[in-house]
């Protein structure tokens, strides 16, 4: 029996995975359990297993499509059995369509340009006997979707649509057709609810366009043709703002603009949390990670965060207005760099933790972090975030707040130092720069200050993390 | 006001309707000096004596025939059916003959009798004595069936029953009789073919029978807490329905699940769900009408499989969550 390889639901709210590249091609021999897809949600890269062995084949969707989650991406086949409706295979690395070496007309282009769709699309349009062109495409770059063609068909006579009785006597009182309005019930199903929205946006629509509608200036003139000397074009290479990489756009976005920051940075001798840290390592087995100055600062700030709540804080809207929640357990964020981007994994209750095990623990999850390998939850929940840019001799740096966060550590390198003590006597010191950046609406800076100044105090004198 | 439990409501509904009437007496299996298989005539014997407490041989045919003829005759007969299960060896003289005699005399007989008889699964009696056959009567003409769920619906709905002109029977279930509730101490009527809104709300109609009501309850209490109202209607008399609150019910809340512990396929939920989609109140659902109903096998004597054979309250919360989870 021919077995459906469908886009796993890794996380509660998500509702699409884009895949980023396919594993195995159409044809090979995959085993249960063996990763057959690379696929990536908002949050975590992940893979996509083998429901069963067999031969993988009629894949569905190119690298880069993003496919809503429980959508069949392939299929799984018994030596020499048919994949159930033959479909075209998107073949992982098919060779580039030709270069057209005539020039093309801009019609040709056009048609070229509207017949960019994914295969499940294609096949059933083409079943439909629907022309591509012309269809708006709602997938990435304009790509025509299934949910695009189903849409269409779904207005043309005869196309049926699934709606609840009520939203259909809603649909029927407000004389609306439902082929125009997008289900968010199981199956695309209408309810109720979607049609009042689309009432509610047609209203709105309705207004933009009276407004709009004045301010309209005349299309200028096509440009009549000028001879320029040619120069030659610049060469780039275009990476799509997708998956992980969007999110991380415009989450920080956000913040920069919504949060105003303020930086506030502190020096402060790592000599005693560099004996405590080479103490640990000797206490250590031999299969538990070595404790490093970020496992030791982990400690640190969870022990100034117990004491300073309002840096341990989220701030979030409410329907009755902001709230900041002062968070009673720390879930200490460790930014970790990937090649695609940063990906913060969260050491839950780390006030609880003693310094072996939160080495374990971010040894685990950073490790798992460059796999792409985390779970959702474990870069959920985080209180306050620490960014580490140490170990590539950055002296200092300040950092986005992570929302809803209202804080974020930026560490930079241990540099020895010439320094003087109280007696005027020459010391050479290792010396660390902390910078704090945190969110004025919810921290003043008197507030930031008395954090830093404890975990100042408690770096320098580490036996005060047993109190 | 005062408690007492449903099988002690159903004794005062006897106790007080004899009392009053002469023309009423019990009759069934063990019924007398034994008090019943689970005790709804104890005492009633010293009371009335043996001719209005009458003990049978074990032929549910004679008793449902002997209320019949009795009826006919001018009394107004309860009868008792040890185990509802065995209520399938009076379905000649209660389908043939209680339900259509009125109607062969052009009106001019009546039947006034009452069988009573517990129904349900939960006690371990295994396949042959845990039915739940009411559905098996609601599709006859000429009989009325009630179900109470509340021990002050039991005594009101038992007397209304003994008082109405046509055969009704009465079923109650084994696992209500324990339980406990308000019951006043003088005589009342429950009007047979009233449904109950036995609890308010606005997410979703849950329409629920015998004991289904209270594990409705239960798992309204719980839905509350997670913001879900659910409105329970409890229908009472199953035949003739009073089908208006479930109705207007649904239209306000454009969801609903039906429970009842008889087997799903055919039962009385079939009935329920064809009622709302053959009425104006269609159009107003929200989601395709949900039921909950017993699986499709004989009751299982284990334990565990029996409870699992039957809705529970979890099963209950699970269903009234996946509606109320779609946008309204």
């Amino acid at each position: 029996m021919a077995r459906e390889v469908i886009m796993p639901k890794f996380g509660f709210t998500q509702e699409t995975a884009e895949i980023v590249r396919w594993l195995k091609k159409a044809g090979e021999p995959v085993e249960a359990g063996e990763p057959i897809a690379e696929v990536t949600t908002d949050k975590v890269n992940m893979e996509v297993e083998a429901p069963t062995s067999g031969i993988l084949a009629d894949l569905r969707y190119h690298e880069g499509d993003v496919v809503p989650v429980t959508e069949v991406i392939a299929y799984i086949l018994a030596p020499g059995e048919q994949a159930p409706e033959p479909a075209e295979v998107a073949q992982s690395g098919a060779p580039a369509p030709s270069v057209v070496e005539t020039v093309a007309s801009p019609a040709q282009e056009q048609s070229q340009m509207a017949v960019k769709a994914t295969p499940l699309a294609e096949r059933i349009a083409r079943e439909a006997g629907l022309e591509l062109q012309g269809i708006q495409g709602s997938g990435p770059s304009g790509k025509i979707t299934r949910r695009d063609v189903e849409a269409v068909l779904s207005r043309q006579p005869g196309g049926k649509v699934r709606a609840v009785p009520a939203a259909r006597r809603l649909a029927r009182e407000a004389g609306v057709a439902l082929t125009e309005v997008m289900g968010s019930g199981p199956d695309g199903r209408v309810q109720s609810a979607d049609v009042q929205r689309y009432l509610a946006s047609r209203q709105a629509a309705a207004v933009e366009t009276t407004l709009a509608a004045p301010a309209k200036a005349p299309q200028p003139a096509p440009m009549t043709s000028v001879t320029v000397e040619s120069i030659p074009p610049m060469a780039f290479q275009a990476v799509p703002l997708t998956g992980m990489r969007r999110t991380i756009a415009q989450r920080l976005q956000k913040s920069a603009q919504d949060a105003p920051h303020i930086n506030l940075e502190i020096r402060v001798d790592v000599t005693q949390a560099e004996a405590l840290r080479a103490k640990a390592n000797r206490q250590r087995s031999e299969t538990q990670p070595k404790v490093s100055l970020t496992v030791v600062l982990a400690k640190a700030c969870a022990w100034a965060l117990k004491r300073n709540p309002y840096l341990n804080a989220w701030l979030q809207s409410t329907p009755q207005g902001e709230q900041i929640l002062l968070l009673q357990q720390v879930n200490l964020g460790i930014a970790v760099a990937l090649d695609e981007g940063l990906i913060v994994p969260v050491v839950r209750q780390a006030e609880t933790k003693g310094l072996l095990q939160l080495a374990q623990e971010i040894e685990d999850l950073s490790q798992r972090a460059r796999q792409n390998r985390l779970r959702p939850e474990e870069v959920a929940d985080g209180t306050f975030t620490l960014s580490n840019l140490g170990m590539f001799g950055i002296e200092r740096f300040t950092a986005i707040i992570n929302p809803p966060q209202v804080a974020i550590l930026a560490v930079g390198t241990v540099r020895k130092e010439v320094l003087a003590d109280e007696n005027d006597q020459v010391m050479i010191r290792p010396m660390l720069t902390l910078t704090l950046c945190a969110d004025h609406r919810v921290v003043d800076g008197a507030v930031a200050a008395a954090f830093l100044r404890d975990l100042k105090t408690v770096l320098e004198d580490p036996q005060l993390m047993v109190l | 006001m005062r408690e007492i439990t449903y099988v002690e409501a159903i004794r005062e509904a006897l106790f007080q309707k004899m009392s009053e009437d002469e023309t009423v007496f019990l009759i069934g299996e063990d019924i007398g000096v034994y008090g019943g298989a689970f005790g709804a005539t104890a005492g009633l014997i010293q009371q009335f004596g043996e001719e209005r407490v009458m003990d049978t041989p074990i032929s549910e045919a004679g008793i449902a025939g002997a209320c019949i003829g009795a009826a006919l005759t001018g009394f107004r007969p309860v009868g008792e059916i040890q185990f509802m299960d065995f209520v399938t060896l009076s379905m000649e003289q209660l389908v043939l003959q209680a339900a259509k005699i009125r109607f062969m005399f052009g009106g001019k007989a009546k039947v006034p009798f009452v069988l009573r008889m517990p129904g349900g699964s939960g006690t371990g009696a295994a396949a042959q004595h845990s039915e739940s056959l009411e559905n098996w009567f609601v599709h006859v003409p000429g009989l009325k069936v009630v179900m109470p769920s509340t021990p002050y619906d039991a005594k009101g709905l038992l007397i209304a029953s003994i008082e109405d002109d046509n055969p009704v029977i009465f079923v109650e279930h084994k696992l209500l009789y324990k339980i406990k509730g308000p019951v006043p101490e003088e005589m009342y009527r429950v009007p047979l073919s009233k449904s109950q809104v036995v609890r308010p709300g606005k997410d979703l109609t849950i329409v629920a029978t015998s004991i289904m009501v209270q594990r409705a309850l239960q798992a309204a209490e719980t839905l509350a807490q997670e913001g879900i109202e659910a409105e329970i209607i409890d229908p009472r008399t199953l035949r003739p329905l009073d089908d208006e609150p479930i109705l207007e019910s649904v239209v306000k809340t454009g969801k609903v699940l039906i429970v009842h512990e008889a087997v799903k396929m055919a039962g009385f939920g079939g009935e329920i769900a064809a009622r709302i989609a053959e009425s104006s109140a269609f159009d107003y659902l929200e989601a395709p009408i949900r039921r909950l109903g017993g699986l499709d096998i004989p009751i299982p004597y284990n334990r565990k499989l029996e409870y699992h054979a039957v809705p529970q309250v979890e099963n209950i919360l699970e269903e009234a969550r996946n509606l109320a989870a779609l946008k309204v």
